[in-house]
């Protein structure tokens, strides 16, 4: 007996990403989801908007990491709400994780939630955690060809952080050539170089996150 | 490897229809697969011999489906295939398009067994 199903496989993660979806631009905050592959900046990134961010918006962290809480408890030492998740082995976050941990946050006192994705280049692309924008970091050390490997995640994102520009003099990274793939690959995307390191790009990318931010609350007035 | 959760959402879609369907045994699933997805079939199929032991749907076929990605031009409107992921227009060469099809995941049908004890009806 055939039994026609046509059922969504996505389709439980996807309801879940639009309810947070609903619940962050009723509070009127921003919930950024960042992507990287492991050691590419995410955390240094974090602290960098969290300095740059300090007095003018008020931030909260979602860490996730396969396992440690080494991440959130750097992001609690700055004064800021961290809430860590353990995927506990799997390669990336799901809407449900992200749901129950918005449970754990005041988001009243809240302007911009950064989500610190698990470092995967492949399947954090594939899940919708009902974020508001979307953010990667290529660095340097990694090469230029990685917008040749993971297409995807480069076409999916509103800004591509091009972090340890410093150690541009050091490798063998074509900045032309990499501007000019992920251009093709994602024309309407922010490009934004970036050292963790000595600070250069943090007030560029700062200045990303405030108007990201002040754009959600438009929205949530209109 | 996220796989995994397909693999456990596709168990969970499956084994709901064939209780609906009066509890008989689950012999193949057709999934629809959109070709941008980084979906890989070989790795959905080890996940679910693992994962199906033990319930309806162990032993059961997967077959695949691959849908054809389409996209539309903004620039020109010319509806095009896109072959990789490095597409521009083939017409006019931009690369501001609309995806209309490609990275769809969903199950089109499963096939159930007749449920033991259903031709004893009229008895």
């Amino acid at each position: 007996m055939k039994i026609e199903v046509k059922k969504n496989i996505m389709a439980t993660n996807a309801s879940v990403a639009i309810k947070n979806r609903e619940l962050l631009l009723e509070h009127g905050i921003c919930m950024v989801n960042l992507m990287a592959s492991p050691g590419a900046g995410k955390t240094s990134t974090i602290v960098k908007a969290i300095e740059g961010t300090r007095g003018l918006l008020n931030l909260a962290v979602i860490e996730g990491d396969i396992a440690s809480e080494i991440d959130s408890l750097t992001i609690e030492s700055m004064d800021i709400p961290a809430i860590q998740i353990n995927t506990g082995g799997s390669c990336h976050l799901t809407a449900a994780m992200i749901a129950s941990a918005l449970d754990h946050l005041d988001l009243d006192a809240l302007d911009l939630i950064i989500i610190e994705n698990v470092g995967n280049l492949v399947c954090p692309a594939e899940f919708d955690l009902g974020e508001t924008a979307r953010m990667m970091i290529a660095s340097v050390a990694e090469g230029h060809d990685k917008p040749y490997k993971y297409p995807l995640i480069f076409r999916e994102v509103d800004a591509i952080l091009i972090n340890k520009i410093d150690l541009l003099p050091h490798c063998d990274f074509d900045l032309a050539q990499f501007r000019q793939v992920v251009q093709s690959l994602n024309p309407s995307a922010s490009l934004i170089e970036l050292s963790c390191k000595d600070g250069y790009g943090s007030d560029e990318m700062c200045d990303w996150l405030r108007e990201t931010a002040s754009r959600n609350r438009a929205d949530l007035r209109s | 490897m996220h796989e995994y959760a397909i693999t456990e959402s596709i168990l969970e879609i499956v084994q709901a229809e064939a209780a609906r369907a009066g509890g008989g045994s689950v012999d193949e699933i057709t999934l629809v697969v959109g070709e941008l997805t980084t979906f890989v079939d070989s790795s959905i199929e080890f996940y679910f011999t693992e994962m199906s032991r033990g319930t309806a749907a162990e032993g059961a076929r997967l077959r695949f489906q691959k849908l054809e990605a389409k996209a539309h031009c903004s620039g020109c409107g010319a509806d095009f295939r896109p072959h990789n992921a490095f597409f521009t227009c083939p017409q006019c060469r931009s690369a501001v398009f609309e995806l209309r099809q490609g990275q769809e995941l969903f199950i089109e049908s499963i096939e159930v067994s007749e449920p033991e004890g259903q031709d004893t009806r009229g008895d």
